[in-house]
């Protein structure tokens, strides 16, 4: 195993994709000397089987079992290989790695990621006056946690509405029934609260990127989801060039001084710009940019280590990312492995 | 500046928005007054110019003109 030792999460690359495969892929290609360490939660997770990406990978506890049992893990990963930085990946457990990124710091293992501050102002209940800060719009939103409140939000605005859970899943519900069953079904899966929102009019155009910190950018790339699965997620995709999404984009960083990845979902009608979502991680189409040549995990991992870094955005608009589905062969002496064992072959 | 102006555009009738990423295929009368519009033309110098090159009366292009702008319009590609 050599150089560079980077642990990363959300190998789940499945039509639900995590970024973690993107985010392995892109330092892979860059000039680092790098072995990439899947953090998986589960032993199907594809990323486990594609040893061209990811060098090896180690079966984690899920989240909701604290921040204690993921780092021991992390630690015991350190001590076979050695662990030079992580990146998680995944909305779950971004809270326990901000809240804890002394604990690694101490340990000699890099991360960069954002403060708690930063990570609580861009929480969905937040987003309201964080996008008026911003020059933008946010649809009209209700926190609910039971579906009479479900019921009250849904007068205060027209169908078709969306209902979302606060970490993952949102759909579009066109009346009262199926608006309940969506509620049930987040709540069942992820808890509360749910949010009921407004449903906004217009292209759905994402910013990716990374913060120094400081309130600059280490770059950006901004695309247009032109299919998506039946999830919503970003399947095909093409680059654009929007002036007024990008100074947003920058507007954030600065107000913000960001630190690491991010996204920026928005709807856009016209000039009419609304804030959806900002998620503090790569998305799962992260490689998009790394292919338009905005190698963002590299910068990230470069200015973490304290090296000089190119800022640029340049790239072309135009370009499309094309999404396909492979298959891979694998031994059940592989999944054995990673089940009894919880890493996979060296 | 209008996002037509942005328009990338090849000579089989296909238009990329750069700031969009919306694309269109268009008709050969379509890109020209596209071209036209790009190079700052008015919509009567644009009807001029296609009553020329296609030999109609210049009122019947005009009106033809008038309905595409009001379509680019629609498309948010001209103010």
């Amino acid at each position: 195993m050599k150089g560079l030792k980077i642990a990363l999460s959300g190998i789940n690359d499945t039509d639900n994709p995590g970024p973690g495969v993107g985010v392995a892929r892109s330092l892979k290609e860059s000039n680092l000397d790098v072995t990439t360490i899947g953090l998986s939660y589960d032993i199907q997770d594809p990323g486990n089987y594609m040893g061209f990406v990811i060098d090896k990978s180690f079966v984690l506890p899920y989240p909701n079992k604290g921040w204690q049992a993921i780092f021991l893990h992390l630690l015991k990963i350190k001590q076979k290989m050695g662990l030079d930085m992580v990146l998680p990946n995944l909305d779950a457990e971004l809270p326990l790695y901000i809240k804890h990124q002394s604990d690694l710091e101490k340990e000699g293992i890099k991360s960069f990621l954002p403060t708690q501050e930063q990570f609580d102002l861009r929480a969905k209940e937040h987003l309201a006056p964080l996008s008026e800060a911003l020059g933008i719009f946010y649809p009209k939103t209700f926190k609910t946690t039971n579906v009479e409140e479900l019921k009250e939000a849904l007068k205060e605005l027209d169908f078709p509405a969306v209902v979302k859970g606060n970490y993952y899943k949102a759909y579009i519900v066109s009346n009262l029934s199926d608006a309940i069953r969506r509620f049930s079904e987040i709540a069942n899966e992820w808890g509360y609260p749910i949010l009921v929102q407004e449903m906004v009019k217009g292209d759905e155009l994402n910013v990716v990127g990374v913060g120094d910190g400081k309130g600059g950018s280490l770059g950006m790339v901004a695309a247009k989801k032109m299919t998506t699965t039946a999830m919503g997620k970003f399947w095909n995709g093409i680059s654009i060039e929007h002036k007024a999404l990008m100074e947003v984009a920058e507007k954030f960083l600065k107000k913000t001084s960001w630190r690491g990845a991010f996204e920026l979902e928005c709807m856009v009608d016209g000039n009419t710009i609304y804030m959806i979502e900002i998620n503090p991680r790569f998305p799962a189409w992260v490689y998009f940019a790394t292919g338009l040549g905005v190698n963002l995990p590299q910068r990230l991992v470069d200015f973490s280590m304290g090296k000089e870094v190119d800022t640029q955005s340049n790239y072309q608009a135009g370009k499309m990312m094309i999404r396909y589905t492979y298959e891979t062969i694998a031994d059940i002496q592989e999944l054995s492995h990673l089940a009894t064992q919880g890493e996979s072959y060296e | 500046m209008s996002r037509v102006e942005t328009l990338a555009l090849n000579d089989s009738g296909f238009a990329f928005d750069p700031m969009s990423g919306e694309s269109f295929t268009l008709n050969e009368t379509a890109i020209e007054i596209i071209k036209a519009v790009k190079e700052g033309k008015n919509e009567r110098e644009i009807a001029e110019q296609l009553s020329t090159v296609y030999e109609v009366e210049t009122l019947d292009s005009f009106t033809d003109v008038l309905d595409f702008i009001k379509q680019l319009k629609n498309f948010g590609l001209v103010d």
